[in-house]
């Protein structure tokens, strides 16, 4: 096996984002320790985020090749979810800025971290190999694991950081030990090779084939919280920073989904839709219903938003699970993965927007350890009007309501659902997010219905800034909503070169 | 004779018992332990197909496990030094490691 760097040019926007981390860790060193030279920071990392995004994006039409001897790949699938985890970040860290500033906790390391694990997003959507998925899942995880424990005040954040660091590794040794298995039924732990293994499975080897693939499947079950291994979620959601809950919301998900969508598909697509005990259709089927049943039953008595929002978090895994499934059919399985990657582009601006919003309240409640009851949410519409209207429009957006980006992303899913044959999913799916209506709109009923019992609720600088990573969000929901068309580009291409 | 299914075997139930650790033990520098555990587990089943095949692809096929248990090995000692950093910042915040009293994240 040689090394080509040309193949470099097909991960150019982890490179790209590597590199960011690397400079930002260095010039880090040479800052004093409080002091106005340390603003630049979150624009460089938005810069390297943009030019990332831009790298990608141009990219998205390019025909699909293999690197570095068959361990990763840069095809269609992966550029885009490159796309979505830079936008992502660029985001985040627009956001993250005037929050950490308000809470004195600004340093260099924090955007570093960002842009490593958005490195580790992207390899992650590009990776054919079990052991390169390890390696990148680990790059995305380990940082964001560092970034949960980012505030040093109160108890919540290194709590946080340590249930999800705990049930992370766990979920990661379990996804090693199904790739150790599938190493020894395949001989070679590339993903094509397992496929081959689980074409020619015989008698001895079928278990082998089989177990391996459960153990990587509830690894990444774990990842992306889907029932039963989502208990993490309330809690890490909740005791992260609020710009750091919408990057791992938005980031962490696409690139778990794109992943689980390439082993699933890629490795076990042969045996997808048989019918029996082999086929994983099924199990993917009950797993979703249950995953949409239980985020949106258990985000109803929630009284923090940031809290409904991490339940909200594993009702919308549930959806995303229900594209798995339609995919799991013979071909074409093209509005799936459409759908799929819609609905991951979706979600990510509207909930990088909502935890942006939760950020801004978040600001004054952090010091005190306070959550961000409904009542805090009380009186927004009186004081900030416009915040008021981007929030009540990513409440819609989350819970489907046309003409906005998540429902075009639940049409598409669902629509990808009832082609597959997977009625029954289909109409549950659609029963559960009319639930969802409930809370979401219960947050509405509170910014504008209820009058504000406390004092002004938003406070510290970097205002302008926030309030540009907002817009941006807003206009990306009602966009996507109007126009789905428009992005066009960035979900056929992801089909070039996925799934045969 | 010592085949692998014997290792096969012993790496299933390390693997085992570092899964019931993480689950029951209450000291979270011994979930650490537990989680560490589960991953060499993992590197003796890697080893075991390598020194063992079922399936030979090519000619470097047993260097392929080789390879990977050293990948591993390196990502478990930043994952451990994460680890104890993260814990270290829970001890700071309240006094204790032990995990049935991390639990103000409820309600």
């Amino acid at each position: 096996m040689n090394f080509n760097p040309n193949d470099l040019v097909g991960i150019l926007p982890a490179v790209i984002l590597t590199l960011g981390g690397c400079a930002l860790m260095t010039t880090e060193v040479f800052l004093r320790k409080d002091g106005p030279d340390r603003r630049y920071q979150p624009f460089l990392a938005a810069v390297f985020g943009l030019i990332a995004l831009y790298v990608s994006l141009s990219q998205l039409g390019d025909p699909s090749a293999t690197l570095f001897a068959g361990a990763a790949v840069a095809d269609g699938i992966g550029r885009s979810i490159s796309a979505v985890v830079s936008g992502t970040l660029v985001l985040s860290v627009l956001l993250a800025a005037g929050y950490l500033e308000t809470l004195s906790a600004s340093r260099g390391e924090f955007y570093a971290l960002a842009l490593f694990s958005a490195a580790g997003m992207c390899l992650l959507s590009q990776a054919t190999d079990l052991i390169v998925v390890f390696i990148a899942l680990e790059v995305m995880s380990l940082a964001v694991y560092s970034l949960t424990a980012w505030l040093r005040k109160g108890t919540k954040p290194a709590e946080a950081a340590f249930k999800y660091f705990v049930l992370g590794s766990f979920a990661s040794a379990i996804f090693l030990y199904g790739a150790a298995l599938a190493f020894g039924a395949a001989g070679s732990t590339r993903i094509a090779d397992l496929a081959l293994a689980v074409r020619n499975a015989n008698a001895g080897s079928s278990m082998l084939v089989y177990a391996a693939g459960a153990l990587l499947t509830v690894g990444f079950a774990f990842k992306v919280a889907a029932f039963p291994f989502h208990m993490w979620v309330p809690d890490v959601y909740d005791g992260a920073p609020a710009p750091v809950t919408g990057f791992m919301a938005a980031g962490v998900k696409a690139a778990a989904f794109a992943t689980l969508a390439r082993i699933l598909i890629g490795g076990f697509g042969d045996v997808g839709a048989s019918m029996g005990p082999h086929g994983w259709q099924s199990l993917i089927v009950l797993l979703a219903g249950a995953t949409m049943l239980v985020g949106n039953v258990l985000a109803v008595p929630q009284r923090s938003v940031k809290r409904m929002l991490a339940y909200s978090s594993i009702a919308h895994a549930g959806y995303l699970l229900v594209s798995i499934a339609a995919m799991a059919g013979s071909e074409p399985r093209q509005d799936a993965v459409f759908g799929l990657v819609f609905y991951l582009a979706s979600y990510a601006a509207t909930v990088i927007g909502a935890f942006g919003i939760v950020a801004l309240i978040e600001r004054k409640l952090a010091p005190t350890g306070a959550s961000d009851d409904l009542t805090t949410w009380g009186g927004l519409a009186q004081k900030h009007p416009l915040l008021a209207a981007a929030m009540s429009l990513f409440m819609l957006s989350l819970a489907g309501v046309p003409p906005t980006a998540g429902f075009m992303g639940k049409l598409g899913i669902f629509r990808a659902a009832i082609e597959a044959g997977l009625v029954p999913l289909a109409i549950f799916g659609v029963l559960t997010s009319a639930a969802g209506l409930y809370y979401y709109l219960r947050v509405v009923v509170y910014i504008y219905m209820v009058p504000s019992t406390k004092p002004e609720p938003v406070v510290g600088g970097r205002m302008l800034t926030a309030g540009v990573a907002l817009a941006a969000c807003a206009v990306l929901v009602i966009w996507m909503g109007v126009q789905p068309g428009a992005f066009a580009t960035l979900t056929q291409s992801s089909l070039a070169g996925f799934g045969k | 004779m010592v085949g692998p299914l014997h290792y096969l075997v012993l790496a299933a139930a390390l693997f085992a018992l570092g899964a019931v650790g993480v689950v029951i033990r209450r000291n979270a520098i011994i979930v650490l332990m537990s989680i560490e555990l589960m991953l060499n587990a993992v590197n003796l089943t890697f080893l075991t197909f390598s020194r063992f095949p079922l399936v030979v692809k090519g000619n470097d096929a047993p260097i392929a496990g080789h390879a990977a248990v050293f990948y591993v090995i390196a990502v478990a000692a930043a994952e451990a030094a994460v680890g104890l950093a993260i814990v270290i910042a829970v001890f700071r915040s309240r006094l204790t490691v032990n995990v049935d009293e991390i639990d103000s994240l409820k309600n």
